[in-house]
């Protein structure tokens, strides 16, 4: 079922979002933040997650940031901060679910579960981040310059991204601009709400994940043998850990061992 | 989608869908089954990579995986055999094969609501 956030004081929608899987009213609720560039159809219906989590009995929450896919597409830099974007998740959730609900993310979309579970923790039960790892993803990169030469090694990824159909260059660029504003922070790190890093072995931007899995009480780490940034998205082996991860009683204890395969 | 008789049954091979985008290849990333191996329709076939996304495409079919056509790593041409199925066939009739739905252009990547 095809859902809008709607701004509250001026009844503009804000994002679209889709609610599916299974239904009844027991099923835990899984909310998909998908990437950069990305949307919940290309990130997590096409890799096969949805699917995936349906076969498990949850439902999903899967939402289209603004500036992708079907949501509108502000120019307006400030609208996508981290900070903004996590209370549109929040509300997303609360409007939504009935409770705490787990979220699997990925790439840009987990740096905003993060900044979600720090700012919304009663939001969160559980996180898994996707692709995400402790170095900026947007260092190095010219904000303003990002359709020309020599604007830093994120300007691929938002040639790429500006490339696809539908897509709205002006949109994206803001959006980088907002997301570089908050750069990720390892302090405050999410209170009380584990965390599973999975990333492929050859991803990049996903550099520094062991260290921040050492440094976050509770956290646990997989890599994905032979997947980069992209390819790491429709891996089996994710799929099979964020499910071991969110199905473990809360306060359980494991390791990532747990996991290989 | 081909048929000819088997053994066992009919034999359907599955083509390299059209992806969207214009894209013209993918690269065969994982395979989920393997010959040999029973799969139901719409179980998770293979993954593939293409230049723009990662995707995982779900069987068409119910049947036995009798010929994976690419090894991993591999880049298909869209339109190039994929996998080859054999299907059961209809006991006793002779010289029939069941019927399909008419094949449409792209796969369907989600199994339709029911």
């Amino acid at each position: 079922m095809d859902r809008t956030l709607l701004d509250p004081a001026t009844g503009a929608p804000l994002l679209r979002y889709t609610v599916g899987g299974a239904t009844a009213p027991s099923a835990p609720t899984v909310l998909l933040v998908h990437g950069f560039g990305s949307d919940f159809a290309a990130n997590w219906v096409r890799t096969g997650w949805t699917t995936a989590l349906e076969g498990t009995g949850r439902r999903f929450v899967g939402v289209d940031l603004p500036g992708h896919g079907r949501s509108p597409k502000p120019h307006v830099p400030s609208h996508y901060s981290p900070g903004s974007l996590g209370d549109l998740l929040a509300r997303v959730l609360a409007e939504s679910g009935d409770g705490p609900a787990d979220v699997v993310a990925y790439s840009m979309g987990s740096r905003l579960a993060w900044q979600l579970a720090v700012d919304h923790p009663a939001s969160v039960r559980r996180i898994v981040l996707g692709g995400f790892g402790p170095e900026d993803a947007f260092a190095g990169t010219d904000p303003d310059r990002l359709g020309g030469e020599d604007a830093g090694p994120f300007a691929a990824v938002f040639a790429a991204a500006a490339a696809l159909p539908g897509a709205d260059p002006t949109a994206l660029a803001a959006c980088a601009k907002g997301q570089a504003r908050e750069p990720y922070r390892p302090v405050p790190a999410p209170a009380d709400v584990p965390v599973l890093l999975v990333a492929g072995e050859l991803d990049p931007i996903a550099a520094g994940a062991e260290g921040l899995a050492a440094d976050l009480a509770g956290a646990e780490l997989l890599r994905v043998p032979r997947r980069d940034h992209r390819t790491a998205v429709s891996a089996q082996s994710f799929k099979r850990a964020a499910v071991a991860f969110l199905d473990r009683p809360d306060r359980g204890a494991g390791t990532a061992a747990d996991y290989t395969g | 989608m081909s048929e000819t008789a088997g053994p066992g049954g009919a034999e359907r091979t599955f083509a390299l869908p059209d992806l969207g985008e214009g894209l013209v290849e993918a690269t065969v990333l994982e395979w989920l089954v393997r010959a040999g191996e029973h799969i139901e329709r719409n179980q998770p076939l293979v993954e593939l990579e293409t230049s723009k996304s990662a995707v995982e495409i779900p069987s068409p079919h119910s049947g036995t995986v009798a010929r994976l056509h690419a090894a991993e790593g591999e880049v298909l041409a869209v339109g190039a055999a994929l996998v080859t199925f054999e299907v059961e066939a209809s006991a006793g009739i002779v010289g029939t094969v069941p019927t399909e739905e008419r094949p449409t252009r792209r796969v369907r990547l989600r199994p339709p609501s029911e």
